[in-house]
């Protein structure tokens, strides 16, 4: 970074968010590119990661029909340990999904420009996550054929699901958030999809985008319109942010289960939602940047720093709230709430705390370092640790079951195999939703972008010298 | 037209099911193997009802099934019963033979099945009460792989058929007086076998009547002769016994007339004010029983130097002035690391308490110890205050050494038929007699039998027994109080009694149970009018009447000293030694193919669905074991493999062996459970033995336990004190936390109103048992779920208990608490149900609403009790259709995906409601018990409504030892405990 001395104003001078010479032409090919080719010609990769990514959704299917066969049995779960990966799983993807709206609505709020071009797949991410997380406490019941009582639907038995059951919170909060996010992204999407309406070879490309572009012309008033109506639902959304988690949370905190009874759990889950969500996010553009390296001017290095700045800062939080957690458990002088915590770390399940405390809380301290910020490998890397980590923080916290009030129903939870494979097929589903995605829609919000480019400044043709111009028409 | 096709089509299904229901292969095969007395029934005269309540229901069972609910069509009565209303039960008076034992029962019957079993209070050893064999055996009878057949050389044969081969070897035996006919029976104590018996004996004067059974009270019975020179029967009486002193015995648990010893050990130490006195127990024991658990001071000993112990305590109590006849005969005892100030604080006590003490010996110690135990019992005055002895006329005792003679008569081609009565000989009789061998020697070989086990495959003839809920019978009491065994089912499999069996061989043609035993009873009613007497006692059980009085005793010194003679008394050299016991689920292996008992956890392991070879913490590390290592133990040139356990406080250098594992044969339960450690059980080691080596093999067994964790982790669940420490502060254990006021956003609702359930047990009576368990299983239609998911956690259990060690690991103290639901007005499962599918009912009951649960196990996981159990599979679908028969039509049976907890037996609380109200009257308090309230052997369950004042429960509540566990977490449980109180000796302690 330079002082800009010619326009003092300015103080600082920021780096281009668009790297590669942009013009506005350029940022429409390059992202419509990635997903206008013909079918014959979808690269090698995308076949071999979506063959391999539906066979594990496939598998995620499979699971869920023995499941539901043969009863809850077939996963670990015994009692103490009433919840299992299910609900581990529930939290690590409600978690993930958090990147996206934070991204889109957060961060546009606070107009932080670099988010433009990761926006778009993170709230993508977000929907791909929240489904995956919908589904473990559907299949987690007991009795998968009622779940639907959970519903407040009226019924001949005029009975009401339990508004006090954080459980219901649950499906009020990820249902809104879900709702909420699907609305934003698509709002957001709408121009970009006139665009590929426009752009359209074929009757049946154009059919599709004309419909899902809702009759978009990029007239003035619908701008106005769109922007009003972008602005709302950031707004919305942003609350949702911290609702939606907070509420997971409470599924933990209402409770009476030492290690679960906190009140510092919806903060704690927040920042940790955050941190996985963004960890999730730079795998994401990691991979996808290798993959179509068009997009390495558009995912910078520098926002990935940024990014990795974020998991720094949320990493300390969670590590800030585990360190809490022991301090209040001591000072408390609960003796459950004590034994809970030196549990953990040192009793049978000492190697999920120290696995979380290593991923989440030491590894991300490299990111101090300037160089490790910036290189490619390390970030991705240690956007795969945090994954791990807060899947086991999860994981750490759901095994408070195992040794509560009384010691003689102290037991020990061991996941089946069957746990497993419903796990991978969720990263199944996940990732094939995700190349579906990539392969037909854009993956970035293409007029966002534009509006970024230094071309879209209104003083862009006044104040730079003519030989720095680039073409206007895009 | 569209309504006409629907008509048809309801027309045409309704044929096809009944089509299918008769011709289907499938569904005949399935009929056939269920209930073979269909095949048969041309043939025999079967009764209307009969056919009813056993066949027809279930026959609709088996009706196709629909899309997912089965269609299950009902054949109603056409005439029914009279006095029958469909859906109230009938209870019927009987009783359960137990070896020597009976228990009297009361058995609760639904449309002519029984399906609960509860104690007679008439009876003098059930008092009302039961233990875990009483309530179990329901489950035998509905075995579905008990013998179904009378086999001959392993074909299907019928009971003519044998009627009719046997006369032709009767007249043989009627010519030559019997010679070369043997009978091996299992002991009982039915004046109706006596009577065959003696029938039997002059029929054929030189038959063979041998008893043997593999647990038995043989030793103490031998050592009444010895020391008394008669015949006769010990009946303790241990609520007048203010000091009582057990030596490797068990009289709480596996002992004969456990219930009753139970009940008066705990009347002994109820204190329901501070001014009340309790007894004090001492226990000398090699393994860890539950009496130990309860005792005050606990000494551990290997098996040997027991008859060390007493014989110092005799001589300690000599020296002190108390002259105890023939003693210096057994002379003195090795003095080799005896506690003489154990002994000495004992003598003491027992001292200050002449007459008001009990001494009890365990079977397994020598007839000369107990003949001991008798001369000291009765020089310290407490024979006919504490412990009485009766006339043993009708009882047949086991007898090892007869039975020794009669293998070599067999195995000398002696005996040419050899009728076996049940006991599975084959696997029990001791190992070096070589009884398989010995069967093989005979000509002909008759086995009346509940299995196809080691002794059906290896005998001519096997004939199916019948369970004793299906037959006529009769027992005496220990007391000797007589009582009918009434059938309150015709017999399943269409087996046999024992009697009939019997009545056969005398006299070569069958007689009905019922007629046999009103003959017996024609004459113990002698003086009474028969019929009306006959009706009473078949309505009360038992005839007290009968009773034939407690002997008078005297010590007969010369014939100990003669005996000792033969006899000498002698302490093994120190080694490794062993003792055989009998196991708390299967017993002898008389429950082994019981589910309820496999899955019963042991009171004092906890292990379940297996045997292990129990040793001390010092025993395992220096043999370098953990739990579930496999050993192998060298008894001579025998030996067996066997994984241990580790029980802190068993005694050092000891292994305990449980029989009644490892059978072959008996059915789908018990083959492949646990580990035959009779390989190693020979003639003169059959209750202990020394010398033992014990070898590492390096293999595993994986052994399933329900509670993992022993220590409370110093938490405030189980609350104790000395009786000083409870005179000193009453309420000592509300002091032990605090509990914080509750304060409330709303008003909580009150529960002033009706009837408010609470429970209160006394952990200073409880024994741990797990009497209430097995009552709450039966009651509740509880399923069985396997080792491996009874290990994994996913026991169904609704009432628990928990056993905590307490102490040093080498001598640990044992706590238990039953735990149940406790029912919490501010209940933590509550409040997380999403779908509200567990609520609180106006009398303050936390109930389960099966049809809503969708399954979370979120209230599991906040309920701070982890009582709540779980369905983690459909585990009553794969339920024979014959157990289904054993389940308590009140209460729903849960499928896959609910939660299902102890619910107060709220169905038992609307019977009673309902019968109160049909009475226009108040329900009474002591109207309502519970399932585990009812079998409680030591009273320790107390259940009511807890806003009546003059109430029992209320009483309980008021107690100053009166705490909550968990009460600091401001739940409001309605179940409290009362604290337990320990009575130390102040001579051992300071």
């Amino acid at each position: 970074m330079k002082v800009n001395t010619e326009n003092p104003a300015l103080v600082f001078e920021e780096k281009p968010l668009v790297l590669g010479d942009p013009d506005f032409n350029k940022v429409t090919t390059d992202i419509c590119q990635i997903s206008e080719m013909p079918i014959k010609k979808t690269p090698k990769w995308w076949w071999i990661a979506f063959t391999i990514s539906g066979i594990l959704a496939m598998n995620l299917l499979v699971m869920i029909g023995y499941l539901a066969w043969e009863g809850v049995g077939v996963w670990g779960v015994n009692i103490p340990v009433g919840w299992g990966w299910a609900i581990v799983n529930f939290v690590f993807w409600v978690g993930i999904g958090h990147a996206g709206t934070l991204i889109s609505a957060v961060l546009f709020l606070f107009r932080q420009k670099w988010r433009t071009s990761i926006n778009r797949f993170a709230e993508a991410m977000t929907i791909f996550a929240v489904i995956c997380a919908g589904i473990f406490p559907g299949i987690h019941v007991g009795r998968i054929w009622v779940a639907y009582f959970m519903f407040p639907l009226p019924n001949q038995m005029s009975i009401w699901p339990n508004f006090r059951s954080p459980l219901l919170w649950d499906i009020f909060a990820v249902g809104t958030y879900f709702t909420a996010s699907a609305l934003f992204w698509y709002t957001g999407m709408i121009p970009d999809l006139a665009i590929y309406r426009d752009r359209a070879t074929n009757k049946i490309k154009k059919t599709i985008f004309g419909i899902l572009s809702l009759g978009w012309r990029g007239g003035n008033r619908q701008w106005k319109h769109y922007e009003v109506a972008y602005l709302l639902l950031a707004g919305i959304s942003t609350p949702l942010v911290l609702s939606v988690h907070s509420v997971v949370s409470t599924d933990f905190a209402t409770s009476i289960v030492p290690g679960w009874h906190s009140t510092i759990f919806p903060p704690y889950f927040v920042a940790g939602a955050i941190f996985s969500g963004f960890a999730m996010v730079m795998t994401l553009a990691i991979l996808a940047r290798a993959v179509l390296p068009a997009l390495k001017n558009y995912i910078t290095m520098d926002t990935l720093e940024r990014m990795a700045k974020i998991m720094m800062v949320t990493g300390m939080m969670v590590g800030y709230a585990y360190s809490v957690e022991f301090f209040i458990a001591w000072y408390s002088g609960n003796i459950y709430e004590r034994f809970a915590f030196v549990n953990r770390a040192f009793g049978p399940y000492w190697w999920a705390y120290w696995t979380m405390v290593s991923c989440n809380v030491i590894i991300p301290q490299l990111f101090w370092i300037r160089k490790l910020r910036r290189t490619i490998p390390v970030l991705f890397a240690l956007s795969i640790f945090t994954n791990i980590g807060m899947w086991f923080e999860r994981f750490v916290i759901v095994m408070s079951l195992h040794a509560d009030f009384l010691p003689s129903s102290w037991d020990y939870y061991k996941p089946t195999w069957v746990d497993a494979w419903t796990f991978i097929g969720s990263f199944g589903l996940f990732l094939t939703l995700f190349l579906l995605f990539i392969r037909f829609l854009p993956i970035m919000a293409i007029s966002e972008v534009k509006g970024v480019l230094p071309q879209a400044s209104p003083h862009y043709y006044h104040d730079m010298p003519p030989a720095g111009k680039g073409a206007i028409n895009g | 037209m569209s309504s006409l096709d629907n008509n048809k089509s309801v027309d045409k299904k309704y044929w096809r099911s009944l089509d299918q229901l008769q011709d289907t292969p499938g569904y005949r095969n399935f009929a056939d193997a269920e209930f073979p007395e269909q095949e048969t029934e041309k043939q025999l005269p079967v009764s209307r009802r009969a056919f009813l309540s056993t066949v027809g229901a279930t026959l609709a069972f088996a009706g196709l099934t629909g899309c997912r609910r089965p269609v299950e069509e009902i054949v109603p009565y056409v005439d029914a019963p009279e006095d029958m209303v469909l859906g109230e039960p009938e209870h019927y008076a009987t009783s359960m033979p137990f070896g020597t034992s009976s228990y009297g029962l009361v058995v609760t019957c639904f449309e002519g099945r029984p399906t609960k079993i509860e104690g007679n209070n008439l009876h003098p050893s059930s008092l009302g009460k039961s233990n875990n064999f009483m309530q179990a055996s329901i489950l035998n009878l509905y075995d579905p792989d008990r013998s179904k057949k009378i086999l001959n050389g392993g074909k299907e044969a019928a009971w003519e058929g044998f009627i009719e081969g046997w006369n032709e070897k009767k007249l043989a035996y009627n010519d030559n007086d019997g010679e070369g006919l043997a009978v091996l029976c299992t002991e009982s104590n039915s004046p109706s076998l006596a009577r065959l018996k003696s029938e039997f004996s002059s029929a054929y004067p030189k038959a063979d009547w041998v008893t043997f059974d593999s647990v038995s009270d043989e030793n103490i019975f031998a050592g009444a002769r010895i020391a008394s020179g008669k015949s006769l029967r010990p009946a303790f009486d241990y609520s007048k016994a203010e000091i009582i002193l057990a030596l490797d015995s068990d009289p709480f648990m596996l002992d004969s007339e456990n219930v009753i010893n139970a009940f008066g050990f705990a009347e002994g130490r109820r204190i329901n004010n501070p001014s009340d006195s309790m007894n004090r127990l001492y226990t000398v024991e090699p393994g860890y029983t539950l009496t130990g658990a309860m005792s005050d001071h606990r000494l551990q000993m290997p098996p040997s130097r027991i008859a060390d112990f007493a014989l110092a305590l005799a001589h300690e109590l000599e020296s002190r002035g108390v002259s105890i006849p023939a003693l210096t005969a057994y002379g003195s005892p090795s003095k080799l690391n005896l506690d003489e100030n154990w002994i000495n604080a004992v003598a003491t006590d027992l001292l200050d308490h002449k007459g008001k003490s009990l001494i009890s010996a365990g079977r397994r110690q020598s007839k000369t110890v107990h003949s001991l135990i008798f001369a000291i019992n009765h020089a310290l005055g407490n024979i006919g205050n504490t412990v009485s002895y009766q006339k043993a006329d009708d009882l047949q005792v086991s007898d090892r050494t007869s039975l020794k003679n009669l293998v070599s008569n067999m195995k000398a081609g002696k005996v040419r038929t050899l009728i076996i009565m049940d006991g599975d000989p084959v696997t029990n009789a001791p190992v070096d007699l070589e009884f398989d061998a010995a069967l093989n020697a005979v000509d002909q070989t008759v086995y009346l039998g509940s299995y196809s086990d080691d002794t059906a495959s290896l005998c001519n003839w096997h004939i199916n027994n019948a369970h004793y809920l299906e037959s006529w019978g009769d027992c005496r009491s220990a007391d000797s109080t007589p009582s009918v065994i009434q059938p309150m089912i015709e017999p399943l499999f269409y087996g046999k009694s024992d009697l009939e069996l019997l009545q056969v061989l005398i006299h070569g043609e069958s007689k009905s149970g019922y007629e046999i035993v009103r003959q017996t009873w024609s004459d113990i009613l002698r003086g009474h009018s028969f019929e009306s007497t006959w009706r009473k006692v078949l309505h009360d059980g038992v005839f007290a009447e009968g009773k034939s009085g407690t002997e008078s005793v005297r010590i007969t010194p010369g014939d100990i000293e003669a005996h000792l003679a033969a006899n000498p008394f002698r302490t093994p050299p120190f080694s490794m030694e062993v003792i055989f016991a009998a196991d708390s689920s299967v017993y002898g292996g008389q429950y082994s193919n019981n589910g309820w008992m496999q899955e019963l956890p042991d009171p004092l392991t906890k292990l379940i669905w297996d045997n292990a070879a129990l040793i001390s913490v010092s025993t395992a590390s220096e043999n370098g074991l953990e739990n579930g290592d496999i050993v192998s133990i060298k008894l001579g040139d025998r030996s067996i493999e066997i994984p241990v356990w580790i029980l802190p406080g068993h005694a050092y250098n000891t292994i305990t062996l449980p029989l009644g594992y490892g059978l072959s044969g008996l059915g789908r339960i018990a083959n492949g459970v646990g580990y035959r450690v009779n390989d190693i059980r020979t003639l003169d080691h059959m209750d202990y033995a020394s010398g033992v080596s014990l070898q590492k093999t390096g293999e595993k067994h994986e052994l399933a336990t329900t509670q993992n964790h022993g220590s409370m982790e110093g938490r405030p669940l189980i609350r104790e004190a000395t009786i000083d420490e409870y005179h000193h502060d009453p309420a000592f254990a509300q002091h032990e936390v605090h509990v914080p006021d509750l304060k409330s956003l709303w008003e909580e609702h009150k529960y002033d109103e009706g009837n408010q359930w609470g429970m209160s047990i006394d952990l200073n009576a409880c024994i741990g048992c797990g009497a209430c368990t097995l009552s709450c299983q039966s009651e509740n239609n509880i399923p069985v779920v396997g080792k491996e998911n009874a290990d994994y956690g996913r026991e169904m259990h609704w009432m628990r208990i928990d056993r905590y060690f307490n102490g040093d690991l080498d001598n640990p103290t044992i706590g238990f608490q039953p735990m149940a639901c406790q029912h919490c007005e501010m209940a933590p499962c509550e409040q997380v149900c999403p779908v509200a599918a567990t609520v609180h009912d106006s009398e303050g009951l936390n109930v389960m609403t099966y049809n809503r649960c969708i399954g979370t196990r979120y209230c599991s996981n906040n309920c701070p009790y982890k009582v709540r159990r779980f369905n983690f599979f459909n585990y009553t679908n794969t339920l024979p259709e014959l157990i289904k028969m054993a389940q308590n039509p009140d209460v729903t049976v849960r499928s896959r995906g609910v939660m299902e907890k102890c619910s107060y037996c709220l169905q038992r609380i609307n019977r009673s409601k309902r019968t109160a109200k049909l009475e226009d009257r108040e329900l009474r308090d002591g109207e309502m018990v519970t399932a585990c309230q009812q079998a409680c052997p030591t009273e320790a369950i107390k259940f009511g409504n807890i806003l009546d004042q003059k109430s029992n429960i209320v009483k309980a509540k008021n107690s100053e030892r009166t705490y909550e566990v968990l009460a600091e977490l401001n739940l409001r449980p309605r179940t409290s405990y009362q604290a337990r109180l320990r009575n130390p000796n102040p001579a051992l302690t300071s």
